[in-house]
């Protein structure tokens, strides 16, 4: 494990050969991919596709459509569910978490019901949002509110909290009080975690919208998956999985960029 | 914090307040009589259905032989996960070759949300146990390879050179000194991932079972009975509580014995 | 018969884009059962030597040897004593000295002997069970000892053992350790930047100089030791009244003076 006099590694950790390395990776499980499919037949083409397959169907769906739109339309159906429903939820989640880590009176009065909603994981409010908003749009969003509503207000809570004391303290002796107490101390203070709650209320609001639209939907990429599972179509069943894969991946990514245009004072 | 922190009895009195208005709320909201009992019950309506449930058979079974049937479920999946996770997260961070290869290929199917298995799930398994297995062991992997992988290789230098100094081969580097360092980080990890699988489990119920307390609440949708699908989310976060209690507890243990 | 040569070693290192040399011309060899220290400032590469022995480091010129064979690897035949102990803090005292014998392939009966017999030499008797935390430092640097030693290693590296001890417990393991080396002598290789500690443990020193590290001077002290009769004198503070002891260290002080003196111009 002890390389040879310098550093043996040093070649391998430059950004782009690692990217290179993955992408050689990759290509190499493809090729066992298709070799375990298509061409040794160990995998049977009615469990798993062929990448040829896969290829296919990518392109009927982005061409063509599928399940009633094409895939452009369906990746903006969800997105725009998530980002409606995971906006409203952060806004309100990350303001009622400052609160409460603001104000001890706050945290006393709102934390039994948090405790007693938290432990409900965010998927198990989808069959309540179909009795009440029954199979629409209006129940997704409901699901997504639930599902980003926790992480913000904890991640927000614990900002608050975890400020250093002397920060406080400096800001009492500069008489900094009202609206510039928030704007100017708590909100830059706890951004950091802040952001850490915007970044899980995201990967949670796509979980809870996929399944959603498993469940029940017109378009979006759940929907695709669930076309796709009742026509017993698994090429288009992987060409759903990794759409919803890479639309999270770059959403996320998105907000990293929010975030790190929002802290430019956070050495990285 | 500039804000004093509030004597205990103050601080219970205004917890009880707001425990207190949120079921006022609730409770007026369902007397109001804007829409059915079945649609919105009172607090007291799903306690009631709640025990109902726990003896009287709906969707087939009781409350509880519901939560043994997921429970079971959540026990393979998270098993299969830690009994994967935990040795090859020693081999990735032992075997830079295997790191090298496993990594891209974990990095990719990650982020693929583990409810989005459940087309294959249903294609390879029906409805019978496989279906939901695969989802909670999605859910769960990750966190444990990765929690495994990253314990393994902080462990501080000074022990991997003592261990190749005292002679070990790999396996007892692997399994005397990688893996007890790792302990505090893998059990942080099995609570987030047991965290995870749970949550996957309900989603997994959702579609692809016959029975289970996600089934329970879907059953209870289409019945239209609010009350149950409650005491199924309520049944729901009970046990999700129950579990992250009890693999708090050995964290702590551990903490104890190595005198952390 | 030499046991440790250094051989022409040199160590080169590069950074951003310059060549840095941390080690030149570093000759010299450890006798069997010979106690050598290596003082010098820090940074002049010292510990460097060491982990070259052992095998944790390799040097970019010239070749490091132990019984003749060159060194490319650490094993239990090059046992090392770390200045940060190093013990495994899941593992009993028991368990942490018996680790290095499991490797050796020495069987369960023969493994028990040998422990309990380190045990008893190192003054660890009563905390086979105990865990490294429980016990102080300098307890847990007898375990470490007791690891070492226990392998019969064909040389013993130190590095400053006894630098992360208080001042008290310090001059309690030096004691020890001079006890050890005579009752029990070793091929030895202790690195340390007190002079006193060198003067007092060891049989030669090598005084190096940094930037690059160089052997400046390499010091015989056990004519003089046993001319004098040090060991006549139990206590550690006996000894370095001494003339003799003095003059010794006195001298290797100056040696490392004259290089910082020549450093400032």
């Amino acid at each position: 494990m002890v390389p040879r006099g310098a550093d043996a590694n040093a070649a391998t950790r430059h950004p782009l050969a690692r990217l290179a390395h993955a992408l050689a990776v990759l290509a190499g499980v493809i090729l066992l991919w298709h070799l375990l499919t298509a061409v040794f037949g160990v995998i049977s083409p009615a469990r798993f596709p062929t990448p040829a397959e896969v290829a296919a169907s990518l392109q009927q769906i982005v061409v063509e459509g599928y399940s009633n739109a094409r895939l452009h339309e369906h990746v903006l159906r969800s997105v725009l569910l998530v980002t409606m429903g995971f906006v409203v939820a952060s806004s309100f989640g990350v303001a009622l978490g400052l609160a409460m880590g603001a104000s001890r009176k706050v945290e006393a009065f709102v934390n039994p019901i948090f405790l007693l909603l938290r432990p409900i994981p965010p998927l198990a409010w989808i069959p309540l949002a179909i009795v009440w908003l029954g199979l629409g749009d209006a129940a997704k969003i409901m699901v997504i509110f639930v599902a980003a509503f926790v992480p913000s207000v904890i991640n927000s809570y614990t900002g608050v909290r975890q400020i250093d004391r002397p920060i406080f303290e400096a800001s009492a002796m500069l008489d900094v009080t009202g609206w510039r107490y928030w704007r100017e101390v708590l909100i830059p203070g706890a951004l950091p975690s802040i952001f850490t709650g915007l970044r899980l209320s995201l990967q949670a609001s796509w979980t809870t919208l996929v399944a959603a639209e498993l469940i029940g939907a017109v378009a979006g990429l759940g929907q695709i998956l669930n076309q796709a599972a009742q026509d017993i179509y698994p090429a288009m069943i992987v060409v759903g999985m990794v759409s919803v894969a890479l639309s999270g991946w770059l959403m996320t990514l998105g907000l990293a960029w929010i975030e790190h245009r929002a802290m430019p004072w956070r050495v990285r | 914090m500039l804000e004093p922190r509030l004597d205990p009895a103050r601080f219970l009195a205004l917890s009880a307040a707001g425990a207190a208005s949120f079921f006022l709320f609730w409770s007026a909201a369902a007397l109001a009589g804007l829409t059915s009992r079945e649609f919105l019950p009172a607090p007291w309506d799903v306690a009631a259905r709640f025990s109902q449930l726990a003896v009287e058979p709906f969707a087939g079974f009781t409350l509880f032989q519901h939560l043994l049937s997921s429970f079971q479920r959540f026990a393979f999946g998270f098993v299969l996960a830690v009994a994967i996770g935990i040795p090859l997260g020693l081999l990735m961070a032992w075997f830079r070759w295997i790191d090298r290869i496993v990594a891209p290929v974990f990095e990719a199917v990650r982020f693929i949300a583990p409810i989005a298995w459940v087309p294959f799930a249903a294609l390879w398994f029906g409805t019978g146990i496989g279906g939901p297995v695969l989802i909670i062991f999605m859910g769960a992997f990750p966190a444990v390879l990765i929690n495994t992988y990253r314990g393994a290789k902080n462990v501080e230098r000074k022990y991997i050179e003592a261990s190749q100094m005292l002679g070990a081969s790999s396996w007892r580097s692997m399994t005397e000194v990688l893996l007890p360092a790792a302990v505090p980080s893998i059990v942080a990890g099995l609570r987030i991932s047991a965290g995870l699988g749970w949550q996957s489990l309900v989603g997994a119920e959702l579609i692809v079972a016959s029975s289970g307390v996600g089934y329970l609440m879907v059953k209870g949708q289409a019945a239209v009975s609010t009350a149950t699908v409650m005491s199924g989310m309520i049944a729901i976060g009970v046990v999700g509580l129950l579990i992250d209690v009890a693999l708090r507890r050995v964290q702590q243990l551990i903490e104890t014995r190595r005198g952390l | 018969m030499a046991i440790i040569r250094f051989d022409a070693v040199q160590r080169t290192f590069s950074q951003g884009g310059k060549d840095f040399v941390a080690l030149k011309d570093i000759d010299f060899e450890v006798q069997d059962r010979e106690f050598v220290a290596i003082v010098g400032p820090s940074g002049c590469g010292k510990t460097t030597c060491m982990r070259m022995a052992a095998g944790l480091e390799h040097p970019t010129g010239g070749h490091v040897y132990v019984d003749r064979d060159e060194v490319t690897k650490p094993g239990p035949d090059r046992a090392v004593v770390f200045q940060a102990f190093a013990l495994f803090p899941w593992k009993t005292v028991w368990d942490n000295i018996e680790f290095g014998l499991v490797s050796l392939g020495i069987d369960a009966a023969e493994r028990k002997r040998r422990i309990e017999q380190h045990i008893e030499l190192m003054g660890l008797g009563g905390y086979e069970q105990a865990y490294p935390h429980q016990l102080s430092g300098g307890m847990q640097q007898r375990v470490a000892i007791a690891r070492a030693y226990v392998l019969d290693p064909k040389v013993l590296l130190m590095d400053e053992p006894f630098g992360a001890l208080d001042a008290q417990t310090r001059v309690v393991m030096q004691e020890e350790l001079v006890r050890l080396a005579r009752t029990h002598p070793r091929t030895v290789l202790f690195i340390t930047h007190a002079v006193e500690e060198a003067v007092y443990l060891a049989d030669r020193i090598v005084v190096m100089s940094r930037r690059p590290g160089t052997i400046r001077e390499i010091v015989d002290v056990k004519s003089i030791r046993v001319a004098e009769g040090w060991d006549q004198h139990k206590r550690i503070e006996d000894v370095m009244d001494l003339p003799s002891f003095v003059h010794l260290r006195t001298h290797v002080w100056k040696l490392l003076r004259e290089q910082q003196a020549g450093e400032l111009h």
